[in-house]
């Protein structure tokens, strides 16, 4: 009895369409709904992590009950289990984060758009069909437009404004590939595509691996699509922004790399690889640079963001297990560490009133649980050793010297010096100066000192983590097993 | 002419012209019609995959048999994908009032409040 | 100038790749794999003579959960967006004597017809996309017609929301009997109705009937918003 774990879809997904009917009964009830919606989630998603990880076999929930490729399937494998609990698990201290960073109104849309972003997101990762996640990208970039926009002011309706016509290009590109696919092999199942990949004409699918890859380029950030990002990140309400760096790219990257390594037997993969690491050092080094001379900490921590996505693109593209797992495992710190930052940045933002650098000015002296964690952020970012970026960052350098490219240890290493520049420049600004005593909220503290404490655990054990994300890269690398786990009926002409 | 598939030179040359609407026009609303331009393309070339040629459509009766009708799936397909089109059209323009309400006007040259 | 030459070398070069791919795609060849499936398998394991409701609503019944809720997304946005201005309306007389006649004659019409659309998505091409639309073209006449009119928001908001977790509901009672989220236990179990009949087709006509109510409601909820929209705007 395993499709229970269709819930982590339809629980989000009835929540949300039941706020309407909550806001007549009353309103001062929807934030915390959100908060116990999104709690009750967390505790499916670890339900499903465990079922995943102690039976090691993936859970197929098959719509309508028909086999597929006939009927949609979700994989909830290694992969899309551990991140459905990340994703639930940030959705969920976000939610918290909302009671008090979102006075803006009408708040009950802001639930349901909130729990569409988590469900898009979860479905992503979770699907089996290349039409379903076209379908989940876009629920994702819909909710994320218009929370974008939320804020309603100047800024925000011109980067919605931006995301708006850049994923309207991404998710024209994207069906062009899924129908280049559709046209080759007749069928939209994963699966089902991974088992005739050798079937496709090399032009056809290379054609459509590169329209797929520039659709969920945009969500995923990697440039030239990405100019939206950093606008939409500065602009967005705070809980947002986390939300978007934490797992709505994260959801995007895996859906690449899931698609690029399932179409891995056809000729022309090697060049939709390079394709890969082009983009993600493009997206690495302009995102570094541009962070350098940011005045606004918030769009400075975006860019950073940014410039993390572009290397685990590039680890993808190393073609490896070993790169995949590095990948995976940055995925997960990243996620952790941003939370962490733009948690600790937007409650600073809400409290003085912006994030320009000069509010940051003895931040050390007013807010000092906020300045610390704001610094343990950085500085693991940085990839210094005791914390958790750094063991990923090792293991993305040790994965590229043993694919044989040289130039992306370089990338990474000076990455690394291009963030120490930035952040030391922050940590300065909040410790060498004085500024009176104010006071901080205490539950975003408790928050706060949780996700710094699973910072520097895994900075300290990463073993215990590395064997859960081992398991998780083998999901996506292991294309033999994948096509396996997928019951799929025989259709024959 | 048919033989050489009309259907995919429209449809293809639909996506062009939305892409150029959107590459070199300066009117948001504009480009919010190129981008559904480049949507219907979209929608004519999933369906003209899908197109079996002397098939009719498939609602199965006593003529229209399993072997003479065309391929289901992506008029299934388009039938999501208008609907989607749909709904970030509607968002788009509400992002646009927004925008026009703010900047005071849609040339998004002027409309340059983000910046770096 | 150059930038208008650089987009036109842009887009030709993205014409000629992408042409490039298609060429090997056939066109107007039977490329079927799962289309042929389903449409030799469609009466008996659905219930529907039209094959592409099939496919919507019960082969592929997640999509069309997604495709609801990207339409939910989109009426709640655009909802969310142009909260603060709901009172303004930019007509200043209502609609001449023809137009307000004649939206008032048809309006039942229109609404039966969108019904029938949505009812009948199982035997004739429509559904509840369709019909939904059809009924919100029914509020947006009486809009342009009449100024002063207003949708009851108290009813069509808990309707929008009713009718998509019902939707929802429908799945989790799948889930409930057959063991499979959206699974078609009316047909597959109960296996009630003649196919070709209205009644037949298992939960199709339940679910566009639904999705009918759902659509139409969140059209009309957008166009409300869209149409109030202040006078500066219009300049």
């Amino acid at each position: 009895m395993t499709q229970y774990a269709s819930l982590l879809i339809a629980l989000p997904l009835i929540s949300a369409f039941f706020v309407p009917i909550l806001k007549k009964i009353s309103k001062k009830a929807i934030m915390p709904y959100l908060t116990l919606i999104t709690l009750i989630q967390t505790i499916i998603a670890a339900l499903v992590f465990r079922d995943v990880y102690t039976t090691g076999n993936p859970i197929i929930i098959m719509a309508g009950g028909f086999r597929p490729p006939v009927g949609i399937n979700l994989y909830i494998g290694h992969f899309a289990s551990l991140f459905a609990l990340i994703i639930a698990l940030v959705s969920f201290l976000m939610a918290v984060f909302s009671m008090r960073a979102i006075n803006i109104e009408p708040k009950d849309k802001y639930a349901m758009l909130f729990l569409l972003l988590m469900l898009g997101a979860t479905g992503m990762i979770a699907t089996g069909d290349i039409f379903n996640l076209f379908v989940f990208m876009e629920i994702t970039a819909i909710s994320a437009y218009a929370l974008t926009a939320y804020n309603k002011d100047a800024h925000a309706s011109e980067a919605s404004m931006k995301y708006i016509i850049l994923g309207g290009i991404g998710s024209s590109f994207f069906l062009v590939g899924v129908a280049l696919i559709y046209g080759s092999l007749g069928t939209l199942n994963l699966a089902d595509i991974a088992q005739k990949a050798s079937l496709i004409d090399p032009t056809v699918a290379q054609v459509a691996l590169a329209l797929l890859i520039f659709g969920l380029a945009v969500e995923g950030e990697l440039f030239p699509l990405n100019a939206w990002a950093p606008d939409a990140y500065q602009a967005a309400p705070h809980p947002i922004t986390t939300l978007f760096s934490a797992f709505v790219v994260k959801a995007s990257l895996y859906a690449i790399a899931r698609i690029v390594y399932l179409l891995s037997s056809v000729e022309t993969w090697q060049n939709i690889l390079n394709l890969l690491i082009i983009l993600g050092t493009l997206t690495v080094v302009i995102g570094e640079l541009s962070a350098l001379r940011q005045a606004n900490v918030k769009r400075m921590i975006a860019y950073s963001s940014i410039a993390q996505v572009g290397l685990i693109a590039v680890g993808f593209g190393l073609g490896t297990q070993a790169g995949i797992d590095a990948s995976v495992f940055h995925m997960v710190n990243h996620a952790i560490v941003k939370a962490l930052l733009f948690l600790a940045v937007g409650y600073v933002a809400l409290e003085l009133g912006g994030a320009e650098f000069e509010k940051f000015r003895g931040l050390g002296k007013r807010m000092p649980l906020t300045a610390f964690a704001i610094t343990v952020g950085a500085v693991s970012v940085i990839g210094i050793p005791l914390f958790n970026v750094f063991w990923s960052k090792i293991k993305l350098l040790l994965a590229a010297l043993v694919a044989g490219k040289t130039f992306v240890v370089a990338l990474i290493l000076g990455a690394s010096l291009v963030e120490a520049v930035y952040y030391i420049k922050l940590i300065h600004v909040m410790w060498f100066f004085e500024s009176e005593k104010g006071e901080e909220n205490i539950v975003l503290g408790i928050i706060m000192t949780l996700l710094i404490a699973i910072i520097v655990l895994i900075g300290i054990y990463p073993d215990s983590l590395w064997h859960f994300i081992q398991e998780a890269g083998r999901d996506i690398f292991d294309k033999a097993a994948y096509i396996k786990n997928v019951p799929l009926l025989e259709v024959v002409k | 002419m048919t033989s050489i598939g009309v259907y995919y030179f429209g449809a293809i040359s639909l996506i062009l012209i939305g892409l150029y609407a959107i590459l070199t026009k300066r009117n948001l609303l504009k480009i919010l019609v190129g981008l559904s331009i480049m949507e219907t393309g979209v929608n004519l070339l999933l369906i003209s995959v899908g197109y079996v040629r002397n098939a009719t459509a498939p609602i199965l009766s006593d003529y229209a048999t399993p072997t003479n009708v065309v391929d289901p799936i992506p008029q299934a397909l388009v039938l999501t994908a208008i609907v989607i089109g749909v709904a970030t059209t509607a968002l788009a323009l509400s992002v646009a009032i927004n925008v026009y309400e703010r900047y005071n006007t849609l040339d998004i040259e002027k409309i340059r409040g983000l910046r770096g | 100038m150059v930038k208008r030459i650089l987009a036109i070398i842009f887009i030709l070069v993205i014409g000629f790749w992408i042409a490039n791919a298609l060429a090997k795609v056939p066109f107007g060849e039977d490329k079927m794999l799962v289309g042929k499936y389903y449409l030799e398998n469609v009466k008996e394991q659905t219930g529907a003579i039209n094959a592409v409701t099939a496919v919507v609503v019960n082969y592929r019944g997640f999509d069309t959960l997604g495709e609801v809720t990207v339409l939910f997304i989109a009426s709640t946005g655009v909802a969310a967006l142009l909260w603060r201005r709901r009172e303004e309306r930019s007509a200043e007389v209502d609609g001449s004597l023809i137009l307000k006649t004649g939206s008032r004659v048809l309006l039942p019409f229109i609404m039966l017809f969108g019904a029938y659309i949505f009812i009948h998505g199982h035997l004739t091409p429509g559904g509840g996309f369709p019909g939904g639309a059809t009924i919100a073209t029914a509020f947006l006449m009486i809009y342009l017609a009449y100024k002063e009119y207003e949708i009851d928001h108290n009813l069509f908001e808990p309707l929008e929301g009713l009718s998509g977790v019902s939707y929802v509901a429908v799945g989790l009672i799948g889930l409930a009997i057959g063991g499979y989220f959206l699974f078609d236990w009316i047909w597959q179990i109960w296996e009630v109705g003649d196919i070709g009949r209205l009644l037949s087709a298992g939960f199709i006509p339940i679910i566009y009937t639904i999705i009918g109510i759902k659509v139409g409601t969140e059209l009309t909820g957008i166009i409300d918003r869209m149409i109030k929209e202040s006078k500066e705007v219009e300049g």
